[in-house]
Parts: C-alpha cells; structure tokens; sequence
C-alpha cells in the first residue's frame, strides 16, 4: 500500500491504478509547494527590503543586460524541465500502462453502464457473454465487482450527459448520449464504496448515487450465480425500458 | 502628380531625422477631429460616443453584475455550508413557500447564473469594456477610439445581452440551470425545457457580438491611432494585455457564437446538432461537438479575462516600484506567447469525455508549455520589485495581491494539465478552486488595483487610502481561505454543482472546512461594502486629484484629471518607454513622462525601453 | 526602428481614415470568418460521426440550382469588383449600374434559394425531421442567406451616395468596405456549395 499525506482528508485508495493519480498528485504539488514558497518569499522579502525609504533610490535598470536574461531563461527553464517534464512523463507512462491500456484478460469483468436522470443502470452480459439479451443480469444503483479481477465498463447516457466518478480508485469517466466510452479499474480490497456523478446532469444531479460492492470471489460468484437465475425470470420482452445494452466496444 | 513629391520628401524627412524633430502641426491628425462637447443629457450621459463615458457606463455596468453575482456566491456558499436553514432576510423573500431555504431547482440556477454573470457581465464589462476603454486613446495618446459609433453600439446591445439575463430570473422554471457552459443536452429541451435556457443563449450570442465589437475597435485603435513615436514596444503593458485580448476576443468569441447558435436552433426550430440518446430517434448529433465549441473559444477565454490584468499588475508594480519594468519587452512577448499557446490547448478541459487518447496526449503536451513564458513573466514581476523603492498605495497592494493569488492559481493549473492527476480532479471542487483563483480572484484583485489606481483620472477625485488599505486586507485574506479550501476539499474527492453534498458518506467529513470557507465567503461578501462605500463617498466628497497623482509618466497623466472631452490639445510626441523611473539623467523628480523630453539632450528613442 | 514602426502616420488625411476603417473591416472579417470556420468545423464533425452521407437513407441534396446561385453570386461579385475600382470615376453611373446590377443578382440568389428550400420542405425534409444532415443543411444555408440580406441593406443604403455622386467608385470608404462584406458573403458561399452540396 502506498502512503500519502493528509490520507485523512480524502478516501481509502482500493484500486490497484490509483496511486498513480496520488503520485502525480503529490509530486505536482510538492514542486508546486517549492516554487511558491520561493515566490512569496521573493515578494515578502522585496516588499519589506526595498519599501520607499527617504534616500534611497531605485536601481535604474530595464533588466536587458545578458545577466537578467540567462537568469530569467535558466529560471523557466529549470521549471519546465523539474516540473512539467515530468509531469508530462509520469502522465504519459500513467496512460499508456493503465488509463487506455484497456483490460484485455478473459477474466475481465465487462458491465455496461447507461446513467440517467437520476440513476445508475447497470448490466452485465449474463451466461451468454451478449449484452441486451434476455440472460443480462440488470441491477439499479448496484455495482458488484470481485477483488483482483480487472472491471471494465462501457458507458452510454440515456439522458443528458453524466459522469461516472469511483472516488475510491481515484477515477471518473464521462457518459455521453449517443456514443459509448470506455474506461476500466481493477480493486485490491472488498468493501462498500459510493458511486457518485461528477457532471452536472439536472437538479438531482446531487443525488446521483449508487453502491460500488467489492466483493470477494467466491462471494461475487455466489452473486452473479443467483442473479442469473433471476434474470430469466424477470424478463419482460414487453417492457422497453429494459431493452437496453450495445454491442461490446473493447 | 505635385502632390507625389511632397510626400516623397515627406517620407525621406521622417526616415532620416529622428522622430522628435517630426513637425507635428495642428491637424497632423485630422483624422480624429476635436468633436464640440455634447450638451444634452442624453447625448452626454447615455447614447456617448466618448469613450471615456462608456469606459464608466461599462464600470457601473459591470459593478452591479459583480454585486448580482457575488450575493449569488454567498447563498450558493450558505446552501453548502447550512443546508436547509434559510438565508438570512433574503431567503424569506425569494422562497417563502419553503421557509427562506433555497430549494435545488433555484442552487443550480445560481451556480449557473453565478458563473454567467460574473465571466461575461461582471468581469468582462469591468476589465475589458471599462478599462479597455478608458486606457487604450488616454494610453496611446489618441482623442477616442477608432470607431465611436461602435463603441456605442457595443455598449448597447451588452445592455440587450443583460437584459435577457436579468429577465431570465422570472420567466417560468426560471434562469439557465445547466452550468455556465450550459452542455446539452443538459441545456436541450430534453433537460431544459424553460425559456430561462433560451434567453441565456441569447444573451451570450448578443453579449459576444458586443466583445466583438469592442475587440475590433480596440485592435484597430491601437493599429492605427498609436501617437507619433508610440511603438508597440512604447506601449504600456496595460495596453498589451487589453490588445492581446481584443485579438483573443476577435478570433474565439465567435466560435461561442457559433456554438450557442447551434443550441438555439436546437431549442427553437428542432434541429439535431447536439441531440443524441433517448430523446431521438432518427441519427444524432452530437453533445460533444459543444464542448468541442466551448472550450475552442473557452481556453482562451480564461486568457481574454486575466491579460488585461496581468498588463495593469505589470505597469503598477513598476509604477510603485519607481523602476522601469524588468524585462518589459520579454514580458510583452510572454503574454502574446501565451495568447498564441492558449488556441491549442483547449483539450484538457475534455480529458475525461472520452476523446482519443493521441489528442489527449497531445493537448497535455502543448498544455504544459504555458509554463515557459508563465515563468517569464512571473520573474520579471519579482525583478521589477527587486531593489525598487517601494510605495506601498493601495494600487499597488491590490497589484501584489495578484502576483501572490495567481501563483497559487497557476501552479494549480498544474494538477490539472497532467491526464493521470486531471481523471481525479476533473469536476472537483479542485478545479473550481483553481479556476477562482486564477480568473476570479487574481481578475477581481486586478480590478480593484485599476478602479483604485485610475480613479483619480476617471473622475477627477482621490479615493480614501485608509479605506482601501482596509478593503485590500480585508479582501485578500479571505479570499485565499475560500479559494484554498477549494483546493482542499477537491483533492478530498468534493465533486462541484453539489446542492448537498452531504448525501454522500464519503464527503460528510468536510462539514467543518466547508463551514469556515463560507464564514470566510461571508467576511469577504461583507468586506465589499468598504470599497462601496469609499467608492461612492471619493466620488462626491473626495479629495479633488490633481493631473498626476501617483507621479507617473504614461501620457493619461500628462492631462487633466478627468481628461477634457477630446483628451489631447494636441496629440503627443512619444520619447520614452512607459516605465522611465530614476533615470539617472533627470532631475529633481524620479519618473519621466513620455513625451517629455530630457533636458538638452533627449535620449535616443531606440535606446530606451528594449 | 524605423520611424514608421513608431506610429507615424504621414499619408494624405483622407488615406489615413481609410485605411483605419480598412483594418477595422480586416478585423471584422476574420472574426466572421471564424464563426464559419466553427460551423464547417461543426459539419465536419457531424458528418465524420456518422456511418454514410447522407445518413439514414435521406436522399442527397439538389446540385443544379445550387450550381447555378454560385455563378449567380460569383456574377455579382464579378459586376461589384469591375463597379468598385477606381477607374470607374472616370465614368459616371458605373458604380451606381454595378450596385443596381449586384443587388438584382443578389434578391435572383436568395429567390433561387427559397425555389430549393420549398419543396423540400414540402416534401417532408425539414429541420426538425432529418437529423443533423437537415439540421446543418438548412442551419447552414439559412444562415448565410441572412447575410446576404444584410449584404443587400449594405448595398442599398450606399444607393442614396451613388446616385448624388457622393460615391463614384472604392475610393469612398462605404463604398469599399460594403464590398468586402459583399465578396466575403460570396467566398462563404462557395466553400458552403462545395462541402454541403458536392462533397
């Protein structure tokens, strides 16, 4: 497990992709923490130091000379070399290993998402592997995944646009009308998270909530299992709200 | 054909002599014409061509949007902080059918209208349409901007564009409730079904016509009517900023308006530009194009706000400094590199929509760039302070206030210019903090330091300093609690738009920051009514402000305070840069007017500024 | 730096105020430009989208009266420039023919418009009905046809000047610059043939 400051302040990271965020998060502001230290301290110092003293003067100078120059230009420089560099960097090393590195295991767990106003529907492909078929197993404002298996969700919004936010794995992704995106996470640990939307989506948007239930293995087969039974039984051809689902997109 | 050779010699004089020995006879510049005064009310006060009367119809303008939004700001923080309670007097009156609490329906037209107003008809009317206005003729020494009518014009119909905001409020279903950006198809009929949206589309479309007319103006006044000797390099930073905008104004408000455009014959006539899901059943458009449209115009737009600011805080700090402005030429080219950067990295706004990851990767990459000419400028402030003589005014603290709030804000930029830290923050209070300190706090303080710094010009009387030192205090402070704490309770996880955040278990353990930031909004909210107060009081009983008060020489203070209607007797002469302080080679005083020459000997125009 | 670079301003007076108003017109016209530029952006978006063009079975667009408004207004343009150029001082009506000629070719496009836009309307494609293939083609078109409206109020109001001999040719400041809005409204046009009728 990693470590980070204030850990306090925000949520248990239960993702095995998280920490990256955490990572670029800290160094960003770390370095962020440095040079405005060094900022304030060069305007509290200069403030203080040069404040208009009868007899003194001020230096007479448009700071041309070669000498401000290469400071200036080693200055920004050495910013954007310690710091958006790397930024850059990490982030790219981050996107390629995890954010569009997308799962492809045979054990990945596929789920298909379509928010509306103001829920979370959700489907899994059933024993079948086919999504809008009879055999999916449909669950409202319930999300249950297994530990150590990579998740990987197809997102399409019925309404208006939402977003699909898992504080805990530090990860948000938008659902859009019309078309599908894409985005994956894999847990490290059981337990009840919240899904939450991030995008302003009407005047419930705050209670746009749902359960993200980490489960075990053997407990999220258990589930599955029994879901699937239920699922035929449940079915109704002749309720087209529940004919919903697309065509997997990897 | 006589005609050929006197101009023939006309040019080789000005090619071979230097610029001060030009003649410049009485109607050298004809072209702007000394126009008599009006007399009538109307004429004089309300349909101005004078661009000075519409720099003050646009400050009072600007100033009661900045009331309008900022009470909206104090209700928006009181809902967070004590849900369900009423707002004090005000909630009695506005939701009585609920006991005075806002219900959620009126929340997200707040934050929407909040961030409307204060973007398009609070900061926008102050910093460009205001100070635009009054700095760029006094500036450059021209007797009006290059095209009057427009002014009027653009003033007007900002009017128009305020109107249909202001009446929004009390249409059935009411204001815009879709967020400032107003996405569909949130801001469609499938989620907005009330007039309240498709007023705000005509109002953004009317008040982005009016910034476009004001840019036009302003980019060819300075192209054109830069008095004799005024180089681009001449310029006050002042003016570089509000030119830079008016370029930035010209070239991305009217993808705005293309954009809202497309929303209104959504709404109105049915079209399927941004329609998709449910709602439709034949091919859909797409919701993701606006954003593309948003934010095309929308990251510059960020720069439209603060140039104009970051050109003021630039000439005050040498100003009060008493040193010419370090690096003036390097900070000029800082701020058109950034202009030119902010057209191409408008797509890390979008990281989380689900853009293709090439585009994302690059836009990360450009993004990142900003970092280069930030520090420029950003050093040359601290060098223009470095080994000065400090006067510490209330301009120039509100000046320093800005340095310090917009490096808490840039840098922050940095969490969200990174894709991996962005996926988070994206839609966080992070951002909204970020976003605040940047354009509203660094923007407002900038603000304060000009109406403080140029009061004197305006309207011919000093403001009250001990108030202003009090309202600076006061302002800063809480302003960086508020916007900080933003910070905080964004990496915390708190999504933005919230009506109770409360809902969520994993957000419940930042009641008490959320509560000291609203104690904090609150004070600032109240601090407020020192600068009213000063305002209004200097206005009628101030101190009466001689020509050049604060002993600086950019020729708005070489007239009288406020300026004749025509500005210029005659139009200056420019000699000198806008920042010749202590110059070894005058005497008696520490500052040199630009048009003044040095003794016997006046210094070679080349030399001096580069 | 030369003196030039510093402001100077040593033309004839009446040159001066032509000019101003002529980088004033420039700025103008790139801020139009870039609204069009945002919507054939928005169209290039739409239509990469989407499976086939035109989509979901939608017939394709007439070409022939279309074609021919391109010459119609590429005529006026034609007439407007030869109207406007400093040569026609020389001969007295020119520029009030070429107005004259340039608003008939103008009111003869926006006729040929309303002849394409009727019976598709009757014919069920409408705005509200075909997507965003209809949506951009009468937004598109819709669009650009009020500003060849407001192209013909530009010209008209120049009429009065022409007639007295106010205005003789370009050199009159209005004259000019009603012109550029003119042939700029003209160069949408043909970039708008081309990407929403032929390609």
């Amino acid at each position: 497990m990693h470590h980070w400051p204030f850990s306090w302040l925000t949520t248990v990271d239960v993702s095995r992709d998280g920490y990256r965020a955490e990572a670029l998060f800290w160094y960003t502001t770390l370095m962020c923490v440095i040079a405005f230290t060094l900022v304030t301290f060069a305007l509290v110092y200069s403030s203080w130091k040069y404040r208009a003293r009868p007899g003194v003067k001020a230096l007479y100078t448009h700071g041309t000379d070669r000498k401000s120059f290469l400071v200036t230009g080693i200055l920004a420089a050495l910013v954007f070399v310690t710091i958006d560099m790397n930024l850059v960097r990490v982030s790219q090393a981050d996107v390629k290993e995890y954010t569009y590195n997308w799962p492809v295991s045979p054990d990945t767990v596929k789920i298909e998402v379509m928010p509306q106003q103001w829920a979370w529907n959700i489907r899994y492909a059933g024993p079948d592997g086919v999504f809008n078929t009879a055999d999916d197993v449909v669950t409202l404002n319930e999300m249950r995944v297994p530990v150590g298996r990579p998740v990987m969700l197809n997102l399409k919004a019925k309404d208006v646009i939402h977003s699909f936010y898992i504080p805990n794995f530090r990860l948000k992704q938008d659902a859009n009308p019309g078309y599908v995106t894409r985005t994956w996470f894999q847990a490290v640990q059981p337990g009840n998270f919240e899904i939450a939307c991030s995008q302003m989506c009407g005047w419930a948007h705050y209670q746009m909530k749902g359960d993200l239930i980490v489960q075990p293995e053997a407990d999220f087969a258990r589930w599955m299992k029994e879901a699937e039974g239920d699922a035929k039984r449940r079915f109704d051809p002749a309720d087209k709200e529940q004919l919903w689902g697309w065509e997997w997109v990897q | 054909m006589g005609d050929m050779g006197d101009m023939g010699d006309m040019v080789d004089a000005a090619l071979t002599k230097p610029v001060r020995h030009v003649h410049v006879g009485p109607d050298f510049h004809a072209e702007q014409h000394i126009h008599p005064e009006p007399t009538s009310f109307l004429a004089k006060y309300i349909f101005s061509f004078d661009h000075k009367v519409i720099a003050k119809q646009f400050l009072w303008y600007g100033l009661f949007f900045l009331a309008m939004g900022g009470l909206m700001a104090m209700m928006i923080r009181w809902q967070i902080a004590y849900p369900g309670t009423a707002f004090p007097v005000l909630g009695q009156l506005m939701w009585p059918q609920s006991g005075g609490v806002m219900p959620p329906q009126s929340y997200a037209a707040f934050f929407t209208m909040h961030g409307t107003l204060m973007i398009f008809f609070a900061i926008t009317p102050i910093l460009i349409g205001a100070f635009g206005n009054l700095l760029i003729p006094l500036m450059i020494g021209a007797r009006d901007m290059a095209f009057p009518t427009l002014n009027l014009m653009s003033f007007w119909t900002n009017v128009l564009a305020g109107l249909c905001m202001v009446v929004s409020f009390f249409v059935p279903m009411g204001a815009a409730a879709g967020g400032w950006q107003s996405y569909p198809t949130l801001s469609t009929l499938v989620g907005s079904p009330g007039h309240g949206q498709t007023l705000w589309v005509l109002g953004i479309f009317l008040t982005g016509s009016a910034s476009i007319m004001g840019a036009v103006n302003y980019i060819t006044t300075v192209v054109r009517l830069r008095a004799p000797g005024m180089g681009y390099f001449q310029m006050p930073l002042s003016v570089w900023g509000i030119w830079l905008t008016a370029i930035l104004n010209a070239l991305f408000v009217p993808v705005l308006a293309a954009g809202v455009l497309l929303l209104f014959l959504d709404r109105v006539f049915g079209s399927h530009f941004f329609l998709a899901g449910a709602a439709i059943t034949k091919g859909g458009g797409d919701p993701v194009l606006y954003q593309h449209l948003f934010w095309i115009f929308g990251h510059p737009e960020v720069y439209i706000l603060i140039l104009p600011a970051w050109g003021i805080v630039s000439d005050l700090l040498s100003f009060f400094s008493r040193k010419p402005a370090f690096g003036y030429k390097a900070t000029a080219l800082s701020m058109s590199v950034i202009t030119l950067l902010s057209m191409v990295v408008y797509g890390h706004h979008m990281f989380v929509v689900g853009m293709s990851p090439l585009l994302s990767q690059g836009f990360m990459t450009l993004t990142m760039l900003i970092s280069i000419p930030s520090a420029v400028f950003f050093l040359n402030w601290l060098g223009t302070m470095w080994r000065g003589s400090i006067r510490f005014a209330t301009p120039m603290l509100f000046a320093v206030g800005v340095v310090f709030v917009f490096g808490l804000g840039g840098l922050t930029g940095l969490h969200l210019g990174a894709i991996s830290s962005d996926i988070y923050l994206h839609d966080s209070y992070f951002v909204i903090g970020h976003f605040h300190l940047t354009m509203a706090a660094s923007v407002l303080l900038g603000a304060f330091a000009a109406i403080y710094f140029w009061f004197p010009k305006m309207f011919g009387k000093m403001m009250n300093e001990t108030l202003g030192k009090w309202h600076f205090w006061l302002t800063i402070v809480p302003i960086t609690v508020v916007f900080c704490g933003m910070l905080v309770v964004g990496y915390a996880g708190m999504q933005r738009r919230l009506y109770n955040y409360q809902a969520y278990e994993f957000l419940k353990h930042l009641h008490p920051i959320n509560v000291w930031m609203t104690r904090a909004a609150l004070l600032l909210g109240a601090s407020q009514f020192l600068f009213v107060a000063n305002f209004l009081s200097s206005l009628i009983s101030g101190k009466k402000a001689s020509e050049n008060p604060w002993e600086v020489g950019t020729l708005e203070w070489t007239i009288p305070s406020p300026p004749p209607h025509h500005n210029y007797d005659e139009i200056p002469v420019v000699l000198h840069g806008p920042h010749e302080f202590n110059n070894p080679a005058v005497t008696g005083k520490d500052w040199l007017a630009q048009d003044e020459p040095i003794g016997d000997e006046p210094a070679a125009l080349g030399a001096v500024g580069n | 730096m030369t003196s030039l670079a510093h402001g100077v301003q040593r033309l004839p007076l009446p040159e001066e105020s032509r000019r101003t108003s002529f980088v004033g017109m420039v700025m103008a016209l790139a801020s139009w430009t870039m609204l069009f530029v945002a919507l054939f952006f928005s169209y290039a978006v739409l239509r990469l989208n989407a499976a086939t063009w035109p989509p979901d079975g939608l017939a394709p667009l007439p070409k022939a009266l279309p074609f021919l408004n391109t010459l119609v207004l590429l005529a006026s343009s034609l007439l407007l420039h030869r109207g406007t150029r400093p040569e026609s001082e020389e001969k007295p009506g020119t520029l009030r023919r070429a107005i004259l000629g340039t608003m008939a070719l103008g009111g003869l496009f926006l006729a040929l418009q309303l002849a394409v836009w009727i019976p598709l309307w009757q014919s069920g494609f409408r705005i509200d009905n075909t997507g965003p293939y209809g949506s951009i083609f009468y937004g598109l078109t819709v669009f650009h046809a009020l500003h060849v409206l407001a192209g013909l109020l530009a010209l008209a109001l120049l009429l009065p000047g022409a007639f007295s001999g106010r205005h003789t040719s370009g050199r009159s400041s209005s004259v000019r610059l009603s012109a550029m809005f003119w042939h700029f409204v003209d160069v949408v046009w043909v970039v708008m043939f081309v990407a929403v009728y032929l390609v």
